[in-house]
């Protein structure tokens, strides 16, 4: 395969952005607090960069992120605690039940026109039906789920410390940056752009606006549905309230303060948010609980009002004042 | 004389108790550029509607190269050979220019590369400033939106192109500059077009061969000098806006 | 076998229930068929004017219906105020940012309601209305058939203001065409504002009925945000018949997904009939547009 230019420059700015996450643990001395936040926040890059798919190249608000990584991550432990299947076989077909998931969902929603506010709606609707499907007896009822202290070690991707897991979610990060590269830079990327910016004006272009939706939702799907057993495996912990709206729309949230469409900005945005979250939450946390939502919350409206294209755009700036190309 | 590129055979479309358009039914040839004409709400662009797959007919087929298209869905139609451009356009501000136009292109190629190649033709094609390649959408001119859409439209290498009231917004030079470069699209790439509009004067020379539309229905064909002196048309223009 | 007075006295809670998230749903679907503004905090306005009257209720310790006097024209005034700095600003933006937005507004007055009362429910404790008239094995709560009678009696008031007032007027006609309405001589922005002030208030009706049996957190307005969506979409737009149709189904699926499946189950059930609506019948049930 023959990449242009800056394809090329993405893909080595996604290389050295690993090695240099990768190289945080020695920094920091495997502090364990420290680890397991930077490993959280990792989580969300990895679920608001897939985000991007869906909801910043194909504009389609999903409201629904923690279905497809909870019903991925518990298939994934479920075959390994059930069946002791190693879960470098349960994440795939965890991404596999997330995607068919999708599937089922989008293909109706998208063939009858679901967008916008309805989509936004259809998919808020869809975590609280999950999550009460799951809560019934016949399927995790309200008990918690610990993964057994047995599996450990590599086979079973569970650690007593946490630098191994977090360098695992930052491959998986990389692996969903590139892919999100990839997308960008193809004819689907064109194709989600184009859907996003006037359905018809594309749909006159010959752009099957139905398929390529699709396309980008299962992609989105199954990213969160193999990285789903990664963050149980990090909690150590799973019941029927993973499926939670709260997560999912910070989800969302995290994507639009990125700005819609760009790696960079998703990238930033959930590190920053979710670190910054976590300082607050531990510093103030007493005194003001729900601080950091309460930020999160004047970040939107701020961003919505006066830049909806959101970090992207400082991060485009910052790219021009200091001549530095990368991602974007 | 050789199959028409299109036939259109009583077509009938309604919005509630309103034919939009009744019964209408003409052939399109391979080469020509076609004129549409008729006054506001004439049901010109429903026709076109009806033609891209936007609507469905509830009656009537519309044939293609031979070979039936009616209530496909859009993109169908444009992959069969069918491309349109907006009475209003519809541009995809965030993205550049080229990348815009690589939309239409990638229709024929999944190449990005190829595609941005062939944006780029199509683009120097309908005569866009080089310069301004590169730019995004929301930073050109209402005639350099024209081009663009006009450019998008023929990068899908459409064998007809209908274009719904190009020259909509534009002031008189800028008309005859996008009048230019129609013929000059038509005669470079042989690509046939229906092009609608209300101002005659647009029209009239640009294309060989005129319809006239007026409330739903086809009331007037033949050269443009015909059309201008038929009775009827006179008519269907009088107390709307003759331009 | 489940208990028939049991059906009947969940059937007749859901129909009491569904009035008034007609009452709520109401301000929403004037809002987004007025002015196209897509409002994701709807609901969290009834959770901040049920702390509203909470405090007030407790200050004075009368019920939390009687504070409806003064919070309805006190969130008349905030509703104003939130739409001249926040939904002026996005109108005509695109749906996404539009939910962004109203999506961080929610997350706003979540989290200064849980920074001031702390995560803890709150409720009045000492109701007026706490009885139930009993017909044999069936009790008909009263202080739910108040709000359900004030919620009716509110949707008739507006829909007759709709149709025979000046402003109603107004707002008909800036619904059906808004680059015409300024040419008849209306305020546009003054339309839309009032609306918006109008919706906010009513929102605020519906939490001083809702506290006379009910209880507060700062997530209260996520359910009341969704449902009053899904009573919009089923509703189509515009029509208060609609909305108010709507609502009764909502309240009356919620009670037989909390007689039949599990009470926890309630909303998952309406959410499902909302997916099936949507795909099947995208306008609404009663929809125009």
């Amino acid at each position: 395969m023959e990449f242009s230019k800056a394809v090329r420059k993405d893909i080595l700015a996604v290389i050295a952005l690993v090695l240099a996450m990768a190289a945080i643990p020695f920094a920091i001395g495997f502090e364990r607090y420290y680890l397991l936040i930077l490993s959280t926040a990792t989580v969300f890059a990895i679920y608001v960069v897939a985000w991007n798919i869906i909801g910043g190249y194909a504009g389609q608000l999903d409201l629904a992120a923690f279905v497809y990584s909870s019903l991925g991550g518990i298939v994934a432990a479920r075959l390994m605690v059930y069946y002791g299947i190693t879960p470098w076989i349960g994440m795939f077909a965890g991404a596999g039940v997330a995607a068919a998931l999708a599937a089922i969902i989008g293909y109706p929603t998208f063939r009858f026109g679901i967008k916008e506010v309805w989509y936004a709606l259809l998919t808020a609707s869809l975590v609280v039906i999950v999550r009460e499907i799951m809560h019934m007896p016949e399927f995790l009822g309200s008990l918690d789920y610990r993964l057994p202290w047995k599996y450990m070690g590599w086979y079973w991707l569970r650690f007593p410390t946490y630098e191994q897991l977090y360098w695992v979610l930052v491959a998986v990060l990389g692996a969903t940056m590139l892919i999100n590269v990839w997308i960008s830079n193809s004819k689907i990327g064109y194709y989600l752009k184009a859907i996003r910016e006037d359905e018809l004006a594309a749909e006159a272009l010959g752009v099957d606006v139905r398929k390529y939706k699709l396309i980008a939702l299962v992609t989105y799907a199954a990213i969160l549905g193999f990285a789903g057993y990664l963050h149980i495996s990090l909690n150590g912990v799973y019941t029927y309230k993973n499926f939670d709206s709260a997560q999912s729309i910070a989800v969302a949230i995290m994507g639009i303060i990125g700005g819609l469409g760009s790696i960079a900005g998703a990238f930033t945005s959930a590190i920053t948010l979710k670190i910054v979250g976590e300082y607050l939450r531990s510093s103030f946390g007493a005194v003001i609980p729900g601080l950091h939502l309460l930020i999160y919350g004047i970040l939107l409206i701020v961003v919505g009002i006066f830049k909806p294209e959101g970090l992207a755009s400082v991060i485009e700036w910052f790219k021009k004042k200091v001549g530095w190309g990368g991602e974007g | 004389m050789a199959e028409p590129i299109l036939k259109v055979r009583d077509v009938v479309k309604r919005f509630g108790g309103i034919v939009a358009v009744n019964k209408v039914s003409f052939d399109v040839n391979e080469g020509e550029i076609l004129g549409l004409i008729g006054p506001n709400g004439a049901g010109k662009t429903t026709l076109f509607n009806c033609i891209t797959g936007v609507y469905r007919p509830e009656e009537g087929h519309i044939y293609f190269m031979g070979e039936e298209i009616t209530g496909l869905p859009p993109h169908k139609i444009a992959a069969k050979g069918i491309a349109r451009t907006w009475q209003k356009t519809r541009p995809f501000q965030k993205m550049k220019v080229v990348e815009a136009v690589m939309v239409g292109a990638l229709l024929r190629t999944n190449d990005v590369t190829e595609a941005r190649k062939r944006a780029e033709e199509a683009l120097a094609l309908v005569g866009f400033p080089r310069e301004k390649f590169y730019v995004r959408g929301s930073e050109i001119t209402l005639l350099e939106h024209k081009m663009v859409d006009l450019a998008r439209a023929i990068a899908t290498r459409p064998k007809l192109l209908l274009l719904d009231e190009v020259a909509a917004g534009l002031r008189p030079g800028e008309m005859d500059q996008l009048a230019s470069i129609l013929k000059r699209v038509n005669r470079e790439t042989g690509i046939t077009m229906i092009v609608v509009e209300h101002v005659m004067r647009f029209v009239m020379g640009l294309s060989q061969r005129m319809l006239v539309m007026h409330e739903g229905r086809l009331i007037a064909e033949g050269t443009p000098e015909e059309v201008a002196n038929n009775p009827k048309v006179i008519e269907a223009y009088l107390g709307t806006k003759p331009e | 076998m489940i208990d028939p007075a049991l059906i009947t006295n969940n059937l007749i809670d859901g129909v009491l229930m569904g009035l008034l998230y007609s009452l709520v749903a109401l301000g929403l679907s004037l809002v987004f068929g007025l002015m196209d503004i897509i409002n994701f905090a709807h609901g969290d306005f009834v959770m901040i004017a049920a702390y509203t009257t909470w405090v007030i209720a407790m200050m004075l310790y009368v019920d939390p219906s009687v504070t409806a006097i003064i919070t309805v024209p006190l969130f008349f005034v905030i509703g104003l105020a939130i739409y001249k700095i926040i939904i002026e600003p996005i109108l005509g933006a695109e749906p996404l940012i539009q939910i962004a937005v109203t999506v961080g507004l929610g997350y706003v007055l979540q989290n200064l309601a849980l920074a001031y009362f702390r995560a803890g429910p709150r409720s009045f404790p000492a109701p007026w209305f706490n009885y139930s008239i009993q017909i044999g094995p069936i009790g008909i709560a009263v202080s739910k058939l108040i709000a359900a009678a004030v919620s009716l009696a509110s949707l008739f008031i507006i829909n007759y203001m709709l149709v025979n007032t000046k402003f109603g007027l107004a707002v008909r006609a800036t619904s059906a065409n808004r680059e015409v309405a300024p040419l008849m001589g209306i305020n546009v922005r003054k339309v839309f504002a009032i609306t918006f002030g109008l919706g906010i208030a009513l929102t605020a009706l519906g939490a001083a009925l809702y506290m006379m049996w009910g209880q507060t957190n700062p997530y209260l307005g996520q359910s009341f945000s969704l449902l009053s969506w899904v009573i919009v979409a089923m509703g189509g737009l515009g029509g208060v018949m609609g909305v108010l149709y709507s609502g009764l189904i909502v309240g009356v699926l919620e009670a037989l997904g909390s007689t039949f499946v599990s009470p926890s189950a309630r909303l998952a059930v309406v959410y499902l009939a909302f997916f099936f609506i949507l795909w099947f019948r995208p306008r609404g049930l009663f929809g125009r547009r």
